[in-house]
């Protein structure tokens, strides 16, 4: 493999991770950390670092919903898909959001300033329904809250 | 001698207790956990300190964990050096300066208050074990969530902690075994397998290193079970699994965290780093011979890693698919070793035991299933949170409980989930019938579950739930089994078209054939998806009938199934074509209509004027035979 800066400086990143020792995912964590996402060059070096194939590393990495290969946005606004949500009204919280950013779920708006992320329940119903700006939890939401306080995400975003 | 060792930590630890306990000048402790934080705790913390430095106030500030009374988060706790120990609900960042005005030199701040947790009563404020949501309780798991310092070890082994693992080593592994066997104690994720039969398992293969497994990928929406042990007394866990290595001769363990739950890892980890500080995990640990390194290991967001030979793959290096078994863990786990799979709160379960003996463990619950179990509820209830409740507790009472008073228009309860996504649903009149336990749930061929429970009511729809969790099964799918992953698919799709008003009378017989195709998955993520398609079918079968039959949506949620019109003519409607995200509201001479086209159906004109937005069904009076659809 041809290396480069990038690759290099993965290679220190990860070169703490050994082959068979339940470190592939700690290793993908730990290049997501540091970039914000699994970027490709990534895959190859994991690959050597730990003796498996890069292929399955690929694999791995496209497996879990937490990791992303693609850059993340500054902003990162997270829809909640639980049950408690869904019964108060997520989806036209999902709507609404989706509509007004015009963009859907997993992907950022063009200049990478804000992107919707679909979350799984973490067990804050008391607020349902939810999002999550930037890891903090906002609601109990009306569809009409939800298109103010997207529209004021979208402004900043510009 | 491990005595010995123990004692000397538990003086130590009695000293920093003691400052919690009789603390010198008034003490403030606000709930770090993550439903605090959602409420808001971290900035009432800021602002308790800054109020507390700045103005130079007779007061210490600390933290604790979550007491389960989500909805009155943050709980604030207040204790005077008189023994008092009051609690205020929804503290506020912009609460605190009332609340300090009247706490500090020992007063009551009557407007917040919400019970008397210990010492003298006061005036017009509750005691807290008089307040029917706690009264109800049997709080042994979670004794010292919302009492200790989750993040101070001290709280923990001063309350007796670590205590129940020096029990144990005293006692030979093979009577250790033979208690938790005879206990009843069952595996509390949901599959209910004997903890002490597991235990046996591994104790009885050669091969080493053997390896202990805390299953902690509590990726069942809508439960919060674990969290609420791990975030706020994770040193509990930790113990369990120390009695578990004594017990089976496991000298390496991984605590399989879900990534969603950051401050659970945080704190997790920090158990994990001060529990190694004070010999309590290492090598020959308080001199006991019992050898155990822990390690907490990040999942990265999958459902199917939450079945343990899923975990196990992904703790290997690899997709988190799970496999056929035999081979069972105790015979070929995480590196192809010998190892144990339990869940967090079998482990608790473990420590309790051996920290107030076997009687007082079986002194509540039924003869099938001694003891305790935590429950968490959700979705239209008015009390969200956390109890905990001996085997055999009326759902009904629990239901009374934690949706209490009227308020205002109160709908009526159509369905509980227990056990969330593989576990089914029942119709309330069903379900408010059985007691909290295994057996009374898998009558009615749903499964109780790893303790979340939801509480749904009439305004929401069976069939929208299913197109819900049908999307969630197929999307969690490993991918393995074609059974599962084109079953789970096909679940979805079946769904999607009933919620279009396209189903069809012959798609019940379609559901029967899945169910039993998805028998033949190789886990249980495949085999229980299409529990709560059979339970949907067999209990909601006129609400499902209404779809197919009428093209209705009784509750209104099917979005193909409704429109939005509008009925009224108030100045309302200026702020709702406002609002409206998709400019779909038309003036024409003064009066408003929606482009049904451009309409998104989101909801959001009806919030803002309720009066003159009606939804209206599509179809209505509107009969299509079941025929004429091909």
């Amino acid at each position: 493999m041809l290396e480069t800066e990038a690759t290099l400086e993965i290679q220190q990143l990860v070169a703490e991770f050994r082959p068979g020792n339940a470190d592939l995912l700690r290793a993908l964590h730990k290049v997501q950390h540091r970039y914000g996402y699994v970027p490709k060059e990534a895959m190859g070096v994991i690959a050597r670092q730990l003796r498996l194939g890069e292929a399955h590393v690929y694999g791995t990495a496209t497996f879990y919903s937490e990791l992303r290969l693609t850059p993340p946005p500054e902003k990162r606004v997270d829809w909640c898909s639980g049950p408690a949500c869904r019964l108060k009204g997520s989806t036209h919280v999902r709507k609404v959001l989706e509509s007004v950013l015009g963009i859907g779920m997993e992907e950022n708006t063009e200049n990478d300033k804000l992107g919707l992320h679909l979350a799984q329940c973490n067990g804050t119903c008391d607020f349902a329904p939810q999002i999550w700006v930037d890891g903090k939890v906002v609601g109990p939401l009306t569809a009409a809250d939800t298109v103010k306080l997207a529209r004021e995400l979208k402004d900043e975003a510009k | 001698m491990a005595n010995e060792a123990y004692e000397a930590l538990r003086n130590q630890a009695a000293e920093a207790w003691q400052q919690v306990e009789k603390p010198p000048r008034t003490l403030i402790r606000v709930p770090m956990a993550t439903c605090t934080l959602a409420a808001g705790a971290d900035e009432t913390l800021a602002a308790l300190r800054a109020a507390v430095d700045e103005r130079g106030l007779d007061a210490d500030v600390g933290i604790t964990g979550e007491t389960g009374l989500c909805w009155l988060e943050p709980v604030v706790e207040v204790r005077q050096p008189d023994g008092s120990v009051i609690l205020y609900e929804n503290v506020t960042a912009d609460k605190v300066d009332k609340l300090l005005g009247d706490v500090i030199g020992g007063g009551v701040c009557n407007d917040l208050a919400f019970a008397v947790a210990a010492g003298p009563d006061v005036d017009a404020v509750q005691r807290l074990e008089d307040f029917d949501f706690w009264a109800m309780q049997e709080r042994r798991l979670i004794a010292r969530c919302g009492v200790i310092d989750p993040e101070n070890i001290d709280h923990y082994i001063a309350s007796g902690g670590y205590g129940g693992f020096v029990n144990a080593a005293e006692m030979d592994p093979e009577a250790l075994i033979k208690m938790v066997e005879e206990s009843t104690l069952r595996g509390r994720s949901g599959s209910n397998f004997p903890t002490g039969t597991k235990w046996n398992f591994l104790r009885g293969k050669e091969r080493e290193p053997k390896y202990l497994i805390c299953n902690a990928d509590e990726g069942d929406p809508g439960a919060f079970v674990n969290r609420i042990m791990m975030e706020c007394d994770p040193h509990a866990i930790l113990e369990g699994m120390l009695i578990a290595a004594h017990a089976t001769g496991a000298t390496f363990g991984f605590i399989y965290l879900r990534e969603e739950y950051p401050l659970a890892i945080e704190r997790m980890e920090r158990a994990v780093e001060q529990a190694r500080e004070r010999g309590l995990l290492g090598e020959n640990v308080l001199g006991s011979g019992v050898t155990l390194e822990l390690t907490v290991w990040k999942g990265a967001g999958s459902y199917v890693c939450g079945e343990e030979s899923g975990l196990l793959a992904s703790l290997d290096d690899a997709r988190g698919m799970p496999r056929i078994r035999p081979p069972f863990p105790a015979d070929s786990g995480v590196f192809g070793q010998p190892t144990n799979v339990n869940n967090v709160e079998s482990y608790a379960d473990v420590t309790l035991m051996l920290q107030k003996g076997i009687e007082f463990y079986q002194s509540v619950g039924t003869a099938a299933n001694s003891g305790t179990k935590i429950f968490s509820f959700s979705g239209h209830i008015q009390r969200v949170g956390v109890v905990e409740l001996p085997f055999g507790f009326a759902l009904r009472d629990l239901y009374h409980a934690i949706d209490p008073a009227p308020w205002g228009e109160r709908r009526t309860l159509k369905a509980v989930q227990s056990g969330a996504a593989l576990a089914g649903i029942l119709p309330a009149h069903i379900a408010l019938k059985l007691p909290l336990e295994p057996e009374a749930f898998r009558e009615h061929g749903v499964i109780l579950g790893g303790g979340g429970i939801v509480f749904i009511d009439d305004t929401a729809c069976i069939v929208d739930l299913n197109v819900m969790f049908s999307w969630f099964l197929e999307d969690e799918s490993c991918g393995r089994c074609t059974s599962c992953h084109g079953g789970t698919q096909r679940m979805s799709e079946i769904f999607r078209r009933i919620a279009r008003g396209e189903g069809r009378q012959d798609d019940y017989g379609k559901m029967d054939i899945l169910a039993q195709t998805l028998q033949y998955s190789n886990c249980v993520h495949g085999s229980a998806s299409p529990t709560i398609m059979s339970r949907s079918a067999e209990f909601f079968r006129e609400e499902l009938d209404e779809h197919i039959n009428n093209r209705r949506c009784p509750a209104q949620v099917c979005r193909d199934l409704i429109r939005y019109e509008i009925t009224g003519a108030s100045d309302a409607l200026a702020e709702a074509a406002a609002i409206c995200p998709v400019e779909a509201f038309v003036q024409e001479e003064e009066a408003w209509s929606i482009d049904q086209a451009r309409c998104i159906k989101c909801n959001a004109c009806k919030d803002v004027a309720p009066d003159d937005v009606q939804i209206v069904d599509i179809a209505a009076g509107v009969v299509v035979p079941a025929a004429a659809t091909p």
